[in-house]
């Protein structure tokens, strides 16, 4: 069989190309945020930081592109859940580069202040699971894995469980008087920023699965609301379009 | 002349019709009494050639349903089975069984020009008669016996105003059909197949000689007029199915390797969000998404 309309699938080849790209950045500075938090690494804080604002442009350039696609391809199907799949994820990437430079920031904040093994064994140990969930979900996505980007999901509760552990060695290593207060909310929000980048990693892998199969992520509060409307007759606090119309004596229709 | 057995649906009895969003849960066998065509196992030949194998699907009432699919996949052929239109073909043979409201449309006590009444068609280029617009309207009802022209007067505006053209044609009904420009003579010809009160139209490419604004004109008038009617449209234009149709039926082209011969197959038939937005079949797929030609 021929191929038909090739410029417009190379286009959505090129952009999934490009949030492959974007997202192995982000991949590969998750170590690096990691090391300059570590050792005090104020060159590379600063090569991460201005790094981000590359990201920041190719991620818009590169929702343009979908934009673009969408208003002059008119894409369906399997080709319509790729292209929005990749506007959601391209936001998730660009996100998680942001709080990459804000680890950066946190590390220069707390330069020069010595922490405790145990918490530079936890730092160390959720920069690795945050880099993994990554890696994962970008495989899952290059791989067409709708499997793999299920289990991701579950690979983030270890990354939750660091956080709670780290918080809990934060206390810890504050009462003992060997971090100041500063310091020990500046590691707190740290911890936050690790555990936020593996929610985007599932984000993304939600994203893929949709992008294979049309599934849609039914997310727990989500599905609660729907239940209790379906079956309880809950009235939505936010009102719907179509009461709205109702409501204000605007309602549409053919005219 | 036998009369089809049944009687005519009207919009009251029809509580599922327009925006109504139906789950596929709920129909059930109640929905049943929805159902305008049920197609099973369908088979048709002109002569030895097969152009259409065992297709099966239902066409619900106060629907759009479009068919789309390569040249030669057989989607008119099928189209032109249910007002059977094939009938003018000598060497055309139809197999499997088409029913209409539980009536099987090729029954020989059916009177094929009763099922022409009431499953109207529109043709892929605009066909007015050589007549006045008055007369391209009112040809059917007077086919029928209309006589009086206050009766006929009515209809004819009633059908001009259902197909939008009232207001452009209001001041000239005398003049020639074939003087209007070609979206407003596809519109007449809407015109002249509504005039005999049919409950169902069959529409063959009806926007493929026209332009832009003029096919934005058809679309529009289809979703106003499938409250009244069940439409079943064959298109070319993938676009336009996803815009006016509530269930697509794709169909393609299968060679069989021995005999090197073409036969059309009805690949999917659901419903048009579905079928654009997450197929079940890869050929659905890849026709939707220009993978394949």
């Amino acid at each position: 069989m021929d191929e038909l309309r090739r410029n417009y699938h190379d286009d959505l080849a090129h952009a999934k190309d490009e949030l492959v790209r974007l997202a192995a950045v982000v991949t590969e500075s998750i170590p690096r945020a990691t090391a300059v938090l570590l050792d005090g690494d104020l060159e590379g804080a600063d090569y991460i930081i201005r790094g981000d604002d590359e990201i920041d442009a190719r991620s818009l350039d590169l929702e343009e592109l979908c934009f673009q696609i969408l208003a002059l391809q008119a894409p369906v199907a399997s080709d319509l859940r790729q292209v929005v799949a990749l506007i959601k994820m391209v936001a998730e990437v660009e996100r998680s580069a942001d709080l990459l430079c804000n680890i950066c920031k946190a590390a220069r904040r707390i330069y020069g202040h010595e922490l405790d093994p145990k918490l530079r064994g936890i730092i160390a140990r959720m920069g690795e699971q945050a880099q993994q969930l990554y890696d994962a979900a970008i495989e899952s996505f290059v791989e067409n894995d709708a499997a793999k980007a299920a289990a991701i999901d579950d690979m983030d509760s270890y990354l939750d469980g660091l956080q709670k552990q780290f918080i809990q060695a934060i206390f810890e290593s504050h009462a003992g008087g060997r971090i100041d207060l500063q310091v020990a909310v500046q590691l707190a929000v740290v911890a936050r920023f690790y555990e936020r980048i593996g929610d985007h990693a599932v984000n993304i892998g939600e994203r893929v699965r949709f992008a294979i199969t049309g599934w849609t992520p039914e997310h727990k509060g989500a599905a609660r609301f729907r239940t209790r409307v379906d079956l309880t007759g809950e009235i939505p606090r936010i009102p719907s379009a179509a009461s709205f119309d109702a409501a204000t004596g605007d309602g549409g229709g053919l005219g | 002349m036998t009369e089809l057995e049944m009687s005519t649906v009207t919009e009251e009895t029809n509580p599922m019709r327009l925006e109504t969003k139906v789950d596929d849960a709920a129909e059930t066998t109640a929905d049943a009494q929805h159902h305008v065509f049920n197609v099973t196992d369908l088979n048709v030949y002109y002569g030895d050639f097969r152009a259409v194998q065992d297709a099966s699907l239902t066409i619900r009432q106060h629907e759009i349903t479009a068919f789309i699919g390569p040249s030669g996949c057989g989607k008119t052929t099928m189209l032109r089975c249910f007002n059977r239109m094939n009938d003018f073909i000598e060497t055309a043979r139809v197999e499997g069984s088409i029913t209409y409201h539980g009536v099987d449309l090729y029954d020989p006590a059916v009177n094929a020009t009763e099922v022409r009444r009431r499953i109207g068609m529109v043709f892929q280029k605009p066909n007015p008669f050589p007549k006045s617009i008055y007369d391209n309207v009112a040809y059917g009802p007077r086919l029928l016996g209309v006589k009086k022209k206050a009766e006929l007067d009515e209809v004819v505006e009633r059908s001009l105003k259902g197909a939008a053209l009232w207001e452009e044609v209001k001041g000239r009904l005398k003049a020639s059909g074939l003087g209007l420009s070609g979206g407003q003579q596809q519109r007449l010809c809407i015109a002249r197949a509504i005039a005999v009160d049919p409950e169902v139209i069959l529409m063959d490419e009806p926007c493929s000689a026209l332009d832009p604004i003029a096919t934005a004109r058809i679309e529009d008038l289809m979703q106003e007029i499938k409250s009244k009617f069940t439409i079943i449209i064959v298109t070319h234009n993938m676009q336009q199915a996803a815009r006016v149709s509530d269930r697509t039926a794709f169909f393609t082209t299968e060679v069989n390797p021995d005999s090197d011969r073409r036969t059309g197959r009805l690949v999917e038939f659901d419903r048009t969000k579905k079928m654009f937005s997450n197929p079940n079949d890869q050929r659905t797929e890849q026709y939707v998404t220009g993978r394949f030609g």
